[in-house]
């Protein structure tokens, strides 16, 4: 098998054991007063994205999502929300390494937000399509659910999108080792 | 501690009931199936036979009520709030009740009774899919029902190898992010004050070590699979094979089973 291929599938695994981790274990508090985190669960997938290519970031955000269910850290609800919050949600993660970054280039920030929040926003996407399905199959008859479920996903997604961005741009900055591959 | 909490990898109980011994792809199709069926129901007998099934499945699994309670926490005040707008928004048949602006109809406690049970329905399913499968065994489970995906050239078994590298990996990283934490407490790290964005900035010392021991970790174990002369899915061999044995039929026979009478309860109600 070739070496580099065997590198990057365990580079995958780690950091969606780092990705778990962070989805559920390990969040920042403080976003709201009384509880409500942000999680950092973004970071290990889009530095892996921006380190070995946007493949192995979607296959590592495939992994932490499949990872999420295999170990419960919610319960389903709904069939078609098990395809769309866990694999698929956090897969769109990966999508971040589409812009190829130098680090030390100028811009790098720019191009580290704009990685992040597209990414961020599809995973949105996916959370927001799910919302609208299992909790359309609960809700009463006329109820605008899409609102609900916009209202409801925005409302983490977008400080998890901010915090995301700077703790990658400092990341990058501060340890540009981690986006580059040794050869 | 209190912004950290120790993981409880996984639900996983061994209680080495029946429903453990059960195939993980059994039980993967089964939970999967009845969550889709569950949707076909409309009237108290498809409910009736919903139940029975589910709570027949929490009796054989054998697993203490309150750990399965413990399970469902994060979800129950959805189902009080679905069951809330349901008595709120949904109007039809007598009136119920009226109190200033809130009106209760018939209808809507109706619903709202069908949708909570409907509800708790598929998260008990789901809970108990987890509380009897280790997670090595849903992998394992999850590689074999993927595998006619790879003529697709979907790389099931990479997959499944580094799901089961990621959980391997799991309390090792969790204890390593540990340590560093408290490294960096001991020289003076504050996790725990100041707005957001500078508690995340806070956590830059942890993640820096945590991620440039983690590419090591990765290069050291792809040395040790290359010396072991690893070639990826192709003639690879495994210790525990997966077998159907008769009550996995069973239990596939009773999904269709299931399936065939609410269809038919659904079509001619």
């Amino acid at each position: 098998m070739n070496r580099q291929r065997l590198l990057t599938m365990i580079e995958i695994a780690i950091m969606a054991g780092i990705g778990v981790l962070f989805s559920t274990y390990i969040t920042i508090r403080g976003l709201w007063p009384q509880g409500g985190s942000v999680s950092l669960a973004m970071v290990p997938i889009v530095i892996l994205s921006f380190r070995r290519g946007w493949v192995a970031g979607v296959i590592c955000g495939l992994l932490v999502g499949m990872l999420n269910f295999v170990l419960a850290a919610t319960p389903p609800v709904h069939p078609v929300q098990v395809v769309l919050d866990y694999p698929l949600a956090f897969a769109l993660l990966g999508t971040a390494g589409w812009i190829r970054l130098q680090p030390g280039e100028k811009g790098t920030f720019w191009k580290v937000a704009a990685g992040v929040t597209l990414a961020g926003l599809l995973r949105f996407l996916a959370h927001f399509i799910s919302g609208v399905v299992w909790f359309g199959s609960f809700a009463p008859k006329g109820m605008s659910v899409w609102v609900y479920s916009f209202l409801y996903n925005i409302s983490y997604i977008l400080p998890d999108i901010l915090v995301s961005t700077a703790v990658m741009a400092l990341l990058i900055r501060n340890a540009p080792q981690l986006i580059r591959v040794n050869q | 501690m209190s912004a950290f909490q120790s993981p409880v990898l996984g639900q996983y109980i061994p209680t080495g009931s029946v429903l453990h011994r059960l195939d993980p792809r059994t039980k993967l199709l089964f939970v999967f199936g009845y969550m889709f069926v569950v949707f076909l129901a409309q009237d108290a007998l498809a409910y009736l036979f919903l139940t029975v099934i589910a709570a027949g499945g929490v009796w054989l699994s054998r697993i203490p009520l309150p750990m399965i309670f413990r399970g469902l926490k994060p979800i129950l005040w959805l189902i009080a709030l679905t069951a809330l707008l349901h008595l709120g928004f949904t109007k039809g048949g007598d009136l119920l009740l009226q109190w200033g602006p809130v009106t209760v109809y018939e209808e809507g406690v109706r619903q709202a009774g069908w949708m909570s049970l409907r509800f708790l329905l598929l998260v008990v399913m789901g809970t108990l899919l987890t509380l009897t499968t280790s997670p090595i065994d849903l992998t394992d489970g999850l590689e074999r029902l993927l595998k006619p995906l790879e003529k697709l050239r979907v790389p099931a078994h990479e997959l499944a190898l580094m799901m089961s590298i990621a959980l391997r990996f799991l309390p090792a990283l969790w204890e390593e992010t540990e340590k560093i934490i408290k490294a960096q407490q001991a020289r003076g790290a504050d996790f725990e004050t100041g707005n957001l964005f500078q508690r995340a900035k806070s956590y830059i010392p942890v993640i820096i070590p945590l991620f440039v021991s983690a590419f090591r970790r990765a290069e050291e174990l792809a040395l040790a699979m290359e010396a072991r002369c690893y070639r990826g899915g192709k003639g690879r061999t495994r210790i525990r094979q997966l077998q159907f044995a008769p009550r996995d039929w069973g239990m596939l026979v009773l999904l269709a089973g299931l399936t065939g009478v609410l269809l038919w309860l659904r079509l001619n109600t």
